[in-house]
């Protein structure tokens, strides 16, 4: 052909022109041919162990494998001819010898890649007539079900906690008949992305655990949505069954979760049911009692008809809030009540929505493939976004991407250069002292992460910014065609609530001018919309404290009356992910009993209390969040900022970045709630009890 | 003051009405005993037929089971619907009971064995026989209900029809004995029964009587597949339970009737020693049990006519057939000279 | 032909043959069963009122494959499934709504252990159709008391599946 790169062949006699490199397996799939296979993935190494992808190619002497075998110019291969049909029916009778006939009570039967291609591709009987082989279970943690006697020994599993996972864990041990895939010592794994070895699995060997036997693939429904626990978006399907979620699964997305997703995102839906708010509260006494809406309507009017001027009102939004709930939170908040004490910046961060750059991640996550040095500042994308680790990590093992970092110790799975933890190190690269400087300068594409939630809570933020802007400007973190630049928010709502001017834009009180007040008993009505990381206690002092939320809270105990709103998969919403691309939820499942959608809930009660907010439906209110923030415009489309300076000039304090995330599987309400990332958090914990010890030892 | 008609309260007079009472007791108590029996042997003689074995959980064989229904009937709700005319809606059942029960008094169960030895007897049956119409058309129209509207107007048509060729085949009858005391045409036929000279006459007044009483294969008053139950689809409990008792006496009576007028009343078939013993009663009952026996039959083995059919065969059939027959008898009994004998 | 037809006519032959037939059978052998006395004989493939069987050794069969759900046309299985305390995979739920179900027998045909079978009984009605949702527990005890009819119909019926 006339490109070099291009490669023509035949496969089944249909002609294929593809990519130099690129396997005869996947140069089928290009053309619609279906090979079968198990050991092969396209994100996973290929140890073209199964056979199960053989095929016949012209003139070689006998069925190769696809996975493979790469192709050549002019190759002829047929994946259908009789040997070709042959070896895969062979290979499948050898696979089903020690394969047990236990499909009925197999969570994976229904879409088990072996049930499949035994229908498709495999005989109808067996010529073995010997005992089957029986392997014992191995345990590995709350999150994954083990039934090592259906394994067929793929060892895709083995390879993704290797490659992928960054936790060398899982191996094969034994040989031909004893062969036992398992941890080398038994224990849980160590991985926050240890779920996908069940979607890889194509077998049921590895099954979900909280998911063991509570449903059948065939009669799940299922909605595709967006992951809220942590910052980036990750795409994923709600399988649910008679309105309950019975399993999330990730959905593949090139440009932001490859096809993996977090433990946490996978894991945490049974926090959907368990201490949810289903109906409105009221304060009795001590004792709160569920009252009807209209009730804690006409409570919440009488106690908004109290207050003495609107700066008595104060309003704090949590984290988990999409864009609807947050514009529809801060127009009642604003409009309605009168008040400009808002804020959804409850970590004490004091960062407006002018500069778009300053707050998201402007390379996008597919930037990081591009990138050749990163620098991390004050952030753990490990536990803050595992995918985008995984995805780093990738590109570490792949192309040599070296990452320094800059903040608390970490084990980030990959190598990594470490400085002294303290901020200052900054002012040392920025005047070229410090050896990161020299990697800066000499990399083609830099990168600079920024974790949102270590560094932009601190007081010197501002300062922080300033000195990392001119890092990036000196070293060309951004140009022409490379925008470097990456702030890493864990926070699902963080960057709607700033796009949405969820914070005072006058003379308001921010969150600690809002703390003040309540300390100084000068807030007579507020409203604490959702969780957020302010403990309970400071909340104290309101006259009036309503709590609208998912989830029953710590905030119960200051809330005199609360209302109960939708969790995610409860609504269709917008949500801004850390790359400041917008993504729509869809409504899996009904909120439970009389909780209601967020921005319903602000429009009747603001229909109560004065004027209707102008929106009566849900596409009126998005029309109203596109002109104030036209980014949300464009779904699932990545539009990076402009660049422009920020920060202020001056001192950056000598303090230490502390850890983002203390509790991994307990960042949000839902988490909390859920039982399976309590049992994950123990487990957590012991582990570094005992690390801790090991190191006080060593 | 004078209570009139007072003086008619003799001890002569009282006795005299208790006599009549006792014998009409003595007549209709046994004659409603015979139509529960006879619902029972419809349900077991039509079972067998169609190779069933009829009601038999009640009682002895179920030998219960025409006092349970009985029973049942009379402790279900009377209904009246509210469209209904109140008294015509009462009165229907009753009007077409009684008549079933009056013409008894001329039929002779043995010789001399007859409540009212008139000599116009098969005239008066004829005219009572047909009163009971009055109560089927009475029943349709009271109940203000489409289905036994219809029910009503077919019977009512269908007895007018029938009545023309019963009438006809009865004078054959009447020609032959030359009387119309029921007792006498007994008796003229000591040498040999009517139905034997008369057989084609026997045959069209069994036809006709099963359309009289509105039975299989002629029910169409109440054929349930079209008219959910004819005339009297709005009656439950006890009324209806008359309407039954009405069918089926009047059954009985027909048959009565039949014996009579064409099988020889009470005499034995064959005048022999042993047969003379045996008392007239029992023939007469064995000839009607037989002719019951026919309307069971008739019943199991026959579907419903068509109601144009039902009509072609009254006026088109019977009616020219018994008139030629009628000519026929009477020309040849004028030929033979037997007229007047 | 037509003056036969005319001499059948006039003579009520056709009567006279019909009324012969149903004389006829006023003698012959009754086919009734005297039915709460007397039952007919049913096939071991008789579908009547639904089971769930038991091991031997007191086990339930039942492994919530949900086999018989999925092929169930008339919808009336509802199975919730969790894993036992000892890990085992089993119901926690099992319905079967008997107004709904037509009988048709594939939830047998279905179930890779025999767990849920239609048993010979068929006489199951009642005055409350509430009580025709069957739960679990109705379906076990079934189970119990048909078993040995349940069993014996099965292994008649082997050699044939």
């Amino acid at each position: 052909m006339s490109d070099d790169n291009q490669i023509t062949l035949t496969i089944n006699d249909q002609k294929v022109v593809v990519d130099k490199g690129t396997s005869i397996i996947e140069a089928a799939k290009q053309s619609g041919i279906e090979v079968p296979h198990f050991c092969y993935h396209k994100r996973l190494s290929t140890p073209a162990n199964c056979r199960m992808c053989l095929v016949e190619i012209k003139g070689a002497p006998k069925a190769m494998p696809s996975c493979y075998t790469m192709v050549g110019q002019d190759m002829e291969v047929y994946t259908n001819s009789e040997l070709a049909q042959n070896s895969q029916k062979g290979v499948m009778e050898l696979m089903l010898i020690n394969h047990p006939l236990d499909c009925p009570i197999c969570d994976q039967a229904g879409e088990c890649d072996l049930q499949d291609m035994a229908v498709s591709y495999g005989s109808d009987r067996t010529h073995f007539k010997e005992e089957k082989r029986a392997v014992p279970d191995k345990n590995l943690g709350p999150l994954i079900r083990t039934v090592m006697t259906r394994c067929i020994h793929c060892t895709r599993c083995i390879r993704f906690a290797t490659e992928v996972a960054g936790v060398p864990e899982m191996c094969a041990t034994g040989r031909g008949e004893n062969m036992q895939v398992g941890t080398y010592v038994e224990k849980a794994l160590e991985s926050e992305l240890s779920g996908n070895m069940i979607d890889l699995c194509p077998v049921g060997a590895l099954c979900s655990k909280p998911y063991a036997f509570t449903a059948r693939p065939w009669e799940l429904e299922h909605t595709d949505s967006v992951d809220v626990m942590d910052g980036i978006g990750s795409n994923i399907r709600i399988f649910h069954r008679g309105g309950k979620v019975m399993r999330i699964d990730p959905v593949e997305c090139e440009d932001i979760n490859e096809e993996w997703i977090s433990d946490t995102a996978r894991f945490s839906y049974d926090g959907l049911n368990r201490s949810r708010l289903t109906t409105p509260l009221r304060r009795k006494g001590k004792s709160l009692e569920a009252c009807g809406w209209p009730q804690a309507f006409d409570a919440i009017k009488k106690a908004a008809g109290k207050a003495s001027k609107p700066d008595a009102i104060a309003g704090l939004a949590g984290d988990m809030f999409s864009a609807e709930d947050l514009y529809s939170f801060n127009a009642f908040m604003k409009t309605t009540l009168k008040t400009d004490n808002v804020d959804a910046r409850t970590d004490g961060s004091t960062m407006t929505g002018k500069h778009r750059c300053k707050y998201v991640f402007n390379s996008g996550i597919k930037g990081i493939d591009k990138a050749d040095f990163i620098l991390i500042v004050g952030a753990n994308p490990r536990l803050e976004a595992p995918v985008l680790n995984a995805r780093i990590r990738k590109n570490v093992l792949s192309k040599r991407l070296q990452v320094a970092v800059v903040g608390a110790p970490c084990d980030l799975t990959y190598p990594t250069m470490h400085s002294e933890n303290t901020a200052i190190i900054l002012d040392q690269i920025a005047s070229g002292e410090h050896p990161f400087a020299k990697q800066l300068e000499d990399a083609k594409n830099p990168m600079i992460i920024v974790g949102a939630a270590a560094t932009l809570a601190r007081k010197d933020a501002p300062q922080i910014m300033y000195r990392l802007y001119t890092i990036a400007d000196q070293y060309r973190v951004v140009n022409k065609d490379w925008h470097g630049f990456n702030v890493l928010q864990q926070k699902p709502g963080r960057i709607a609530a700033l796009d949405l001017a969820v914070y005072p834009e006058e003379k308001g009180k921010d969150t600690a001018g809002i703390l003040k007040a309540l300390a100084d008993k000068k807030i007579e009505l507020l409203v604490l919309y959702g969780e957020s990381d302010i403990p309970p206690e400071s909340l104290k002092g309101a006259k009036t404290t309503i709590f609208i939320g998912s989830h029953l809270s710590p905030y119960a105990e200051v809330a005199d009356i609360i209302l109960p709103a939708a969790a995610y998969t409860e609504k269709t919403a917008l949500w801004m992910n850390t790359e400041g691309r917008a993504q729509e939820s869809k409504k899996a499942v009904a909120p439970p009993m009389q909780a209601k959608e967020d921005w319903k809930i602000f429009r009747a009660l603001s229909a109560e209390i004065a004027d209707p907010l102008p929106f009566d439906t849900q596409s009126q209110l998005r029309a109203l969040i596109v002109k104030r923030a036209p980014v949300f415009e464009n779904l699932n489309t990545f539009v990076p900022p402009k660049w422009e300076s920020f920060g202020l000039a001056g001192h950056i304090l000598d303090n230490a970045f502390e850890q983002p995330v203390r509790s991994f599987y307990k960042t949000n309400e839902i988490m909390r709630a859920s039982q399976v990332m309590t049992e994950c958090q123990d487990l957590a914990d012991a582990r570094a009890d005992v690390n801790a010890k090991q190191r006080k030892v060593g | 003051m004078t209570i009139p008609f007072l003086e008619l309260l003799t001890l002569e007079n009282i006795q005299a009405l208790g006599w009549i009472v006792a014998q009409v007791l003595t007549i209709t108590l046994p004659l409603f005993l015979a139509v529960a029996y006879l619902t029972f042997a419809e349900r077991k003689i039509i079972g067998a037929m169609q190779l069933r074995i009829g009601p038999n959980m009640v009682g002895p064989k179920g030998l219960g089971q025409p006092i349970a229904d009985a029973v049942k009937l009379m402790f279900k709700e009377i209904i009246i619907p509210s469209g209904a005319s109140k008294i015509p809606f009462i009165i229907a059942p009753v009007m077409v009971m009684v008549p079933a029960l009056m013409a008894w008094a001329v039929i002779p169960f043995d010789k001399g064995l007859v409540l009212a030895d008139i000599n116009l007897g098969v005239l008066y049956l004829l005219a009572v026989s047909s009163i009971g119409i009055y109560g089927v058309l009475i029943a349709g129209w009271a109940s203000n209900s489409k289905y036994p509207f219809l029910g009503a107007v077919r019977s009512g048509a269908q007895m007018i029809s029938y009545e023309v060729s019963m009438g006809l085949t009865v004078m054959t009858v009447i020609l032959l004995s030359g009387s119309m005391n029921l007792t006498a045409i007994v008796e003229a036929q000591q040498g040999m029964w009517y139905m034997v000279p008369l057989f084609p006459m026997f045959i069209v007044f069994l036809i006709s009587i099963l359309a009289e009483t509105n039975r299989a294969p002629f029910d169409l008053p109440e054929g349930e597949a079209e008219l959910v139950a004819g005339f009297h689809a709005e009656y439950s409990s006890m009324p209806f339970a008359l309407f039954f008792l009405g069918e089926y006496a009047n059954m009985i009576l027909m048959s009565g009737i039949t014996a009579v007028l064409f099988m020889g009343g009470w005499l034995p078939p064959i005048s022999t020693p042993l047969f003379d013993a045996v008392p007239g009663f029992f023939w007469f009952s064995l000839k009607v049990a037989f002719v019951l026996f026919v309307f069971l039959w008739a019943r199991a083995t026959l579907p419903r006519f068509r109601y144009d059919q039902l009509m072609r065969l009254g006026w088109k059939v019977f009616l020219p057939f018994t008139l030629l027959w009628l000519i026929i008898v009477a020309a040849s009994m004028h030929i033979f000279g037997l007229v007047g004998a | 032909m037509k003056l036969w037809h005319i001499i059948r006519q006039f003579f009520l032959l056709d009567m006279i043959q019909g009324f012969s037939v149903t004389l006829k059978n006023l003698f012959k052998p009754k086919f009734t069963m005297n039915y709460p006395l007397e039952k007919t004989l049913t096939s071991p493939r008789f579908r009547g009122e639904h089971a769930l069987r038991r091991y031997p050794n007191g086990e339930e069969r039942c492994i919530a494959c949900k086999l018989c759900e999925a092929v169930c046309p008339a919808q009336a299985i509802t199975i919730e499934a969790e894993a036992r305390e000892d890990g085992s995979r089993r119901t926690t739920r099992y319905d079967i709504d008997m107004v709904k179900c037509i009988y048709c027998g594939l939830c047998e045909e279905a179930c890779p252990v025999d767990a849920i079978v239609e048993g010979p009984n068929f006489e199951f009605a009642t005055d409350d159709r509430s009580k025709l949702i069957y739960d679990k527990d109705k379906l076990l005890q079934n189970g119990e008391d048909f078993e040995i009819r349940i069993a014996e119909r099965l292994q008649k019926d082997a050699p044939y599946r």
